[in-house]
């Protein structure tokens, strides 16, 4: 017997509606992991009383799914998430249901019908900003420097080959680098999704050591989810 | 300051319990606040966060719109680390505000091993520990909670203390506050007025003398205003009492993440060891419809899947049957899981089985304490052995099939054949599933014997008793291990070295406050973490300050002892304690509440229901 009953107002093959929110995690909810984030918005779904659609298998739980994480401590202003409801609403009433019931940084912008597949994502933008022990002039030479690079070697970690070397250098592309209000702010597109995953701390970490850079504060935001055509994943 | 918080959060284990931001967190306009109340809970994020009372008291003074509560927890020794490192003082989670920017510093005392993080949380928001070093009106240093029965280790370091429950005594003291800040009262001044309100105890007002032999010779109040007795606080109207309609949700999941209700309050049984089924009574209940309500508010404000039933005893709840048919019936339209800890054997019906079950199938629990009936009757847990056995054969035709079994050891009266008897009422467990037909049993079959060291505590029946030495208990263990022979009973037990400071803190006086002071300056902080805990340390700051731990563990205490809890009144009368300490003594039992009132010395006017 499962551990959880039949879900009583749905019997099977209830037809499902497919939603697809755009929304921002900024300031304090910057630090909801992603593990958390799920429980969090499924409460949030509860609060507003937007009935989810359940899986139909051995052990039903709602659909929701994030198809790109978000590292930890990272802002954004254009996440995705899926979700499955069993009733049909329209994309406003979503919206403004769901905001009423968010917690403090998250925010819905949007809700559509999805167009890409998960598997369509294939890049992200990203915007740094930092102060470190050197100028911010200084530092964004260095950054400059740090890119022009033949080769920048990392250790990635992966469970079939243990730690192996890597060059990000052909994944860096599309940088830009300024400094604005005495911190330095880097505009970078790196590569994301299921095949190939580059994290923003990844090239920072590599920045750091190579550059002999210190960083004191960092804030970083996700500003782009695009697809391999460098259009804006939908 | 957030800037530099934030900085640090990416360092530490997860930063969600250091930020605040939850839903139903409150955020208020500090410029419309006049009285500022940082709720501190003395562990970390993820067990004070699942604590009812906090979430009641938090909701009872923001419901005020010019009092503004926030919460305050220890944070994990990394974070702690970090934090001193880079200079920041302990904040509170919805202004991120320093400690010492708040009227009021609140700590909860649940249990003795939370002692030492009070200095801990204090000194790391630049507050000195000791209230004498404290000559500013503010902040006012607080505690409240059961351990509050008998404070005296703590003495040194709280300006007053609150007795009791803490619904209504808490907005007196917050509004006598309100009343006198625009006058600039010293804190003496404050403390003498606070002390006048029924259930505040201002130790500093009270001198403790002693006798040759160590024991307490008198306590007496040194100030006009502190009656000698201080009478804990008593809800009288129960089922009016005020509830949150809502929670802080957090992000990261806690030991209790889900909507709680407390449908009742007290206990009617009068188990002897028990301290919470004396401190808590009398027994109130509230109404169904009452809990309906909040069932359904706390659902829909929170959004959890999980509702459950908070209570000492909750199958004791007059009409359960009915409550739970009523609840079913919305928890499961809205797919919510409802769950009822703290069920007692005796009652459990196959309807109560059955209600549950329909719901979620987990584990079951008992608590027989002890292996034999005898000593059940000492102790006064009413339970048979025939009604766990039926029980369990209903459980296992219903499909469970793990099956948790709590005893104590080192209990009054207790021989080697009691301990015998744990190990044969598992066995006799295991077999009872073994005789149960295979198409309705579940698979796998396995019994957890978890067992506690007995901790006399104060207000009970056997605050008089000697705890058994470490010798005894480590010898009635190994004959445990030794009696258990199936490999289908697992067998656990806590900590010996735990329980030890656990009856020192619990039965001390005074004078334990310099050994908590010198444990804690010796690095003793979150002691209730094994990974945390260090005797070692403990017992160094014993041997420095003079104190033998036995003097207040393994001693017998008279009848006649004066206590050092003797001057607070918890209701409960002594006479009532000795005669309940003599009828252990000849395994005789006493009836439930329910059965008719023993005459706990509890007043009918405070609003028991089966009071009188």
């Amino acid at each position: 017997m499962a551990d959880f009953p039949i879900p009583k107002n749905q019997s099977l093959n209830i037809q499902r509606y497919d939603y697809r929110l755009t929304y921002g995690k900024t300031g304090r909810a910057r630090y909801i992991s992603h593990l958390d984030l799920m429980r969090t918005m499924q409460r949030a779904f509860k609060r507003a009383k937007i009935p989810i659609w359940y899986t139909q298998g051995f052990n039903p739980h709602a659909y929701l799914n994030f198809p790109l994480a978000l590292s930890l401590g990272t802002d954004s202003k254009i996440e995705v998430l899926d979700v499955a409801l069993i009733e049909e609403l329209e994309f406003d009433e979503i919206v403004t249901r769901l905001n009423a019931c968010m917690p403090e940084g998250l925010y819905i912008y949007n809700a559509a019908k999805p167009v890409n597949k998960h598997t369509e994502i294939a890049l992200a933008e990203y915007e740094i900003r930092f102060d470190c022990n050197v100028s911010p002039e200084e530092a964004k030479q260095r950054f400059e420097h740090f890119v022009q690079r033949d080769k920048i070697e990392i250790e990635k970690r992966s469970k079939k080959k243990g730690v192996n070397l890597v060059d990000i250098k052909p994944h860096i592309k599309e940088v830009s680098v300024n400094v604005e209000n005495n911190m330095t702010v880097i505009n970078v597109i790196l590569p994301a999704g299921c095949e190939f995953n580059l994290n923003t701390s990844a090239v920072m970490g590599a920045f750091c050591s190579l550059e002999s850079i210190e960083i004191k504060n960092i804030y970083t935001t996700r500003t782009k989810i695009m697809c391999k055509n460098c259009e804006d994943f939908i | 300051m957030r800037e530099k918080i934030e900085q640090l959060l990416l360092k530490t284990q997860k930063p969600s319990r250091y930020i605040g931001g939850e839903h139903g967190s409150i955020i208020k306009d500090k410029s419309k606040v006049n009285v500022r109340f940082a709720f501190c809970f003395p562990d970390v994020y993820d067990v004070g966060m699942s604590h009812l009372g906090m979430k009641i008291l938090y909701g009872l003074k923001n419901s005020v719109p010019n009092y503004w509560c926030e919460r305050v927890f220890m944070p994990e020794k990394d974070f702690e680390k970090l934090m001193r490192e880079n200079n920041i003082p302990l904040y509170a989670l919805e202004s991120l505000d320093p400690l010492t920017e708040f009227d009021f510093i609140g700590f909860t005392l649940q249990y003795e091993l939370s002692y030492t993080n009070v200095l801990a949380m204090l000194d790391l928001a630049g507050i000195p520990v000791k209230a004498k070093d404290r000559k500013n009106l503010t902040p006012i240093v607080i505690g409240g909670g059961p351990c509050v029965c008998n404070p005296e280790p703590l003495a040194d370091f709280f300006d007053l203390f609150v007795l009791g429950e803490g619904e209504e005594v808490n907005l007196e003291l917050m509004k006598l506050y309100e009343t006198m800040k625009p006058n600039n009262p010293t804190k003496q001044e404050f403390l003498k007025e606070a002390a006048k309100i029924e259930g505040i105890y201002v130790p500093s007002f009270y001198d403790v003398d002693y006798n040759d032999d160590g024991t307490v010779k008198s306590i007496s109040s040194n100030t006009d205003t502190a009656p000698a007795k201080i009478k804990k606080r008593i809800i009288k109207d129960f089922d009016k009492v005020y509830y949150p309609d809502g929670f802080v949700v957090p992000f990261t999941s806690i030991v209790h993440d889900r909507a709680v209700v407390e449908v009742l309050r007290g206990c009617i049984r009068g188990c002897r060891f028990c301290q919470a089924g004396f401190v808590y009574r009398p027994f109130r209940e509230k109404n169904i419809d009452t809990i309906k309500d909040e069932v359904r508010c706390i659902c829909e404000q929170t959004g959890y899947e999980e509702v459950s039933l908070s209570s000492l005893s909750t199958s004791d709840y007059t009409e359960i049957n009915q409550l739970l048919e009523n609840l079913v019936e919305y928890t499961d339209k809205e797919r919510i899981n409802l769950s009822l800890p703290s069920l007692r054997i005796d009652n459990f019906s196959e309807e109560l089985l059955e209600k549950i079950k329909s719901v979620r199938k987990s584990g079951l629990t008992f608590a027989p304490e002890a292996g034999t009936q005898k000593l059940r009757n000492v102790i006064n847990k009413n339970v048979t052995e025939d009604e766990i056995m039926t029980t369990c054969k209903m459980a296992f035709e219903g499909g469970y099939a793990n099956v948790k079994l709590y005893f104590m050891l080192g209990l009054p009266e207790e021989t080697m054949e009691d301990i015998e008897g744990i190990a044969k009422l598992a066995q006799d467990v295991v077999n009872l599933y073994y005789d149960t037909p295979k198409e309705k049993r579940g698979k796998g079959i396995q019994v957890s014997i978890s067992t506690a060291t007995f901790v006399p505590k104060p207000f009970t029946p056997f605050e008089f008793e000697p705890q058994a030495t470490p010798e005894e208990i480590s010898q009635k263990q190994k004959h445990l291990l030794d009696s258990i022979t199936s490999k289908k009973i697992r067998c656990s037990y806590h900590q010996q070295n735990v329980s030890i400071l656990e009856a020192v803190l619990a039965r001390g006086d005074r004078r334990l406050c310099d050994v908590i002071y010198t444990a804690w300056k010796k690095g003793c902080t979150l002691d209730s973490w094994d990974e945390h805990f260090r005797y070692d340390l403990w017992q160094e700051a014993f041997g420095e300050c003079g104190v033998d731990t036995r003097f207040y563990a393994n001693r017998r205490r008279s009848y006649d002892e004066v206590m050092p809890w003797s001057h607070l009144d918890y209701m409960v009368s002594h006479e009532f304690l000795v005669r309940e300490n003599k009828k252990a003594h000849n395994a005789e039992t006493t009836r439930n509440c329910k059965e008719g009132c023993s005459g706990c010395g509890v007043k009918k006017e405070c609003g028991g229901v089966y009071c009188g």
